[in-house]
């Protein structure tokens, strides 16, 4: 594959350094065991072989298997995910980890003891929806 | 606290270790004669490791380890672009690192190509137009069959590789481990796997995977290091870019423990004596040269006796200077008082009127008062000089220097400087922070160290409703029947490397002897590595299995241009294969829509779109050719 180089209009400051050797080595030779004319199929590739190509996502992958025809037990990667947990979710203090047993009304966090509690009023609503949004709980209906 | 001795106060610092480049190895003789021998490839989203499938002590571990990652920064050449082991730290990168996959299936085939490049490269493989060795490569279980197409198109048509076997990570292992137990085949068992991306549960029956059985948790070591970076973050705001995902990977891999009960174990770490003794401290690095005095006692007064050296040095040659000066001045008094001695009434005049002065008495006053300023500053001079060697720092006080300056008279030009230099320093001198830099740069990881692995078996704390990893277990064993269920556990079988975690073995045990039928037997063995143990299983199996003719589990060229892409030979550690006509890959955007249309002529579409492949064709002519077929 001859690789030729379509330099952007712009350059980024931090490639700049690696400027002058990009330009050198955009014309070493690829390893010698490819074929050089092999280009990449792909299932929608208007863009096939172009190289800023966007490869499909898995969620797109996956859209596009569902319409196999597979069978009712047929195993493939979409069915064979974990289903939904089946035991109510234990709650941990946000802050410490510890089993809680109350939650700030005005935070909705959760905490253990009293230290706890004063450490949470006196944190910045960045860090309280930080918390919220690591057990994805910053839905506003409670 | 009652007790004298203090807690051990476990401090560690971050290894933040450093990967050097690969180097580029010969190609072994042995590899090549008298068959060549298959390069085996374990295709792992974290990382890659690859060899050689030769029955030679010397290849027997992976001769390639490396990270499955790209970097490339915007606009540098496509062979520019870095590999693996390349980048010596991926923090500095991190933002331009790809990788060619999304969660545990290859998706970006122009970054698996350079992986590929990069493997057969180091190995050493320079046969040219074409790698002629058969080639082991993971993929995930029940991968896509769009995936493994492509994978497939790649192998074979890029690098032209004879044979082609595709097997399940966590099946090797457990092959290889099996293997190495004396369990002789077929194998019966279940896997728990749990890599980078997903964690699996395989069950095998009579030396095949299950597939209609098997479940993914969609957690696993990545989802850990960003939940323990994350929590980290909010912990410590100002420390926010020293969290860096590869520390929480070493915090992880070298601090971490999987609780064996973690509700108790959280309540023992509710005490503080156990706190104090069980938390690690990690030291981040710090330079002390940080502004805002945030320095140590000594360094301070250090730097202000420096300041105050300084100081004196300025002042004394001011002094030195301004003493000069007023010797001129005087002799220049006393000759024109000369004048005046010797009865030059006129000259003195004209020189009392060039010194802007009225009279002889304001002339005499001036000399006395220049003399007694030139005595005094002779005196100091003298004084300072002697004192300079015995002065102490902070000793004297900065209005005691002061003196001298406003004790002179109108004439003397006072500095204004040098006050307002000194007088600051007095409250600094009395002040003694007690702030320690060094702790204020520690990240004290308590609970973490065990919340973190959690999240394998409480996807809930990330706020995640799949199952855990041991509730699927059970959702898993209970669609057997009671004894498959029996010798499903009598060999449960842990691997991959988010299961490296101290306590992990006894933890499942724990659980499974909880699901379990009251006094029913069960077995839990951990792989030997569990990280690299599918590689091993892998070469063993090429081993065992050499390519030719019909043999199971290889994919020759031949199958994969009569039977598609996504063929795929059984073996005991692979996928199972669902014969499902794929559409060969058209170029063109309607194809997405078209797909159930195509299905149905896929065999000639595929046959045709190889030929044309095969010439040195523009790709858009062979699109051409399928579309007229189909």
């Amino acid at each position: 594959m001859t690789v030729v180089e379509t330099v952007s209009e712009v350059k980024p400051a931090g490639s700049v350094d690696s400027g002058p050797t990009a330009t050198a080595e955009s014309t070493a030779k690829p390893p010698p065991f490819k074929d050089p004319s092999f280009m990449h199929s792909g299932i929608g590739g208007a863009a096939a072989g172009k190289k800023n190509r966007t490869w499909k996502n898995l969620k797109q992958i996956l859209a596009l298997e569902r319409t196999l025809p597979w069978k009712l037990n047929d195993p493939n990667y979409y069915n064979i995910d974990a289903p939904p947990s089946l035991k109510p979710a234990k709650k941990y203090s946000d802050i410490s980890g510890l089993p809680a047993n109350y939650t700030d009304p005005q935070t909705k966090l959760r905490f253990t003891s009293s230290e706890e509690f004063s450490y949470i009023r006196l944190l910045p609503t960045d860090v309280v929806t930080g918390y919220l949004a690591l057990r994805k709980a910053t839905c506003i209906v409670p | 606290m009652a007790s004298l001795e203090r807690p051990v106060c476990q401090i560690f610092s971050f290894q933040d270790c450093k990967t050097s480049p690969d180097p580029i190895f010969e190609l072994p003789a042995q590899c090549l004669t008298p068959t060549s021998a298959p390069i085996v490839i374990d295709n792992g989203s974290f990382q890659t490791r690859a060899g050689w499938g030769a029955p030679v002590a010397e290849f027997a571990s992976p001769r390639l380890l490396f990270r499955s990652v790209a970097a490339r920064s915007r606009g540098a050449a496509r062979s520019e672009t870095q590999i693996g082991n390349d980048i010596t730290n991926l923090e500095p990168l991190r933002w331009l690192l790809k990788s060619q996959f999304d969660r545990n299936v290859v998706v970006n085939f122009e970054i698996q190509e350079l992986i590929f490049d990069y493997v057969f490269t180091h190995l050493g493989v320079a046969s040219e137009g074409s790698v002629e060795h058969p080639m082991v490569l993971t993929e995930a279980p029940c991968n896509p069959l769009h995936c493994r197409q492509m994978m497939s198109e790649l192998l074979f048509e890029c690098y032209h590789v004879p044979y082609v076997s595709y097997g399940v990570d966590g099946l090797y292992s457990f092959y290889y481990n099996n293997y190495h137990r004396n369990i002789h085949p077929p194998h019966t068992g279940i896997v728990l796997s749990s890599g980078y991306h997903c964690s699996h549960i395989l069950p095998v029956i009579n030396g095949r995977l299950d597939a209609v059985n098997c479940k993914r948790v969609n957690v696993a070591g990545s989802q850990a290091a960003s939940y323990l970076q994350r929590l980290l973050h909010l912990k410590y705001p100002g420390h926010l870019a020293a969290i860096t995902l590869s520390r929480m990977e070493e915090l992880l891999h070298e601090h971490s423990y999987t609780a064996v009960d973690y509700h108790e174990e959280l309540e023992k770490w509710r005490s503080p004596d156990f706190y104090e003794r069980e938390v690690h401290r990690m030291q981040l690095p710090f330079s002390g040269k940080v502004p805002g005095g945030c320095v140590s006692v000594e360094e301070r007064q250090e730097r202000r006796a420096q300041q105050l050296r300084r100081l004196q040095e300025i002042n004394a040659r001011r002094r030195e200077e301004k003493l000069q000066q007023d010797h001129v001045r005087l002799d220049k008094l006393m000759a024109v008082q000369e004048l005046l001695d010797d009865g030059l009434l006129d000259q003195f005049h004209k020189s009392l009127v060039e010194l802007n002065m009225d009279s002889a008495e304001e002339l005499q006053s001036y000399i006395n008062k220049l003399q007694l300023a030139v005595e005094q500053g002779r005196q100091k001079l003298l004084h300072s000089d002697g004192a300079e060697g015995k002065m102490e720092v902070g000793v004297t006080p900065p209005n005691q220097r002061k003196i001298p300056m406003d004790e002179g008279d109108g004439v003397m030009l006072m500095d204004p400087d040098f006050p307002e230099d000194t007088l600051p320093e007095k409250p600094a001198n009395v002040v003694q922070p007690m702030f320690n830099m060094a702790e204020y740069h520690q990240l004290f990881v308590g609970t973490e160290r065990l919340r973190c692995p959690e999240i394998l078996f409480q996807p809930s704390l990330t706020g995640e409703d799949q199952m855990g990893l041991m509730e699927t277990l059970q959702y898993v064993l209970a669609r057997y029947t009671p004894e498959q269920q029996e010798a499903l556990v009598s060999n449960v079988f842990l691997t991959g490397g988010n299961m490296q975690y101290p306590g992990m073995r006894e933890r499942v045990e724990r659980e499974l002897l909880a699901m379990r039928p009251f006094q029913s037997h069960f077995k839990v063995t951990m792989a030997s590595q569990p990280a690299l143990d599918a590689w091993y299983g892998a070469r063993d199996w090429a081993l065992e299995h050499p390519p030719g003719g019909a043999a199971e589990g290889w994919i020759s060229r031949q199958d994969y241009e009569e039977k598609g892409g996504e063929y795929l030979s059984e073996h005991c550690s692979s996928n199972v294969f669902i014969p499902m006509k794929l559409a060969k890959p058209v170029a063109a955007r309607p194809a997405e829509s078209s797909i159930t249309t195509q299905t149905s002529t896929a065999a000639s579409a595929g046959i045709s779109m190889i030929t044309s492949a095969l010439t040195p064709s523009c790709s858009t002519v062979a699109a051409d050719v399928s579309m007229v077929t189909s």
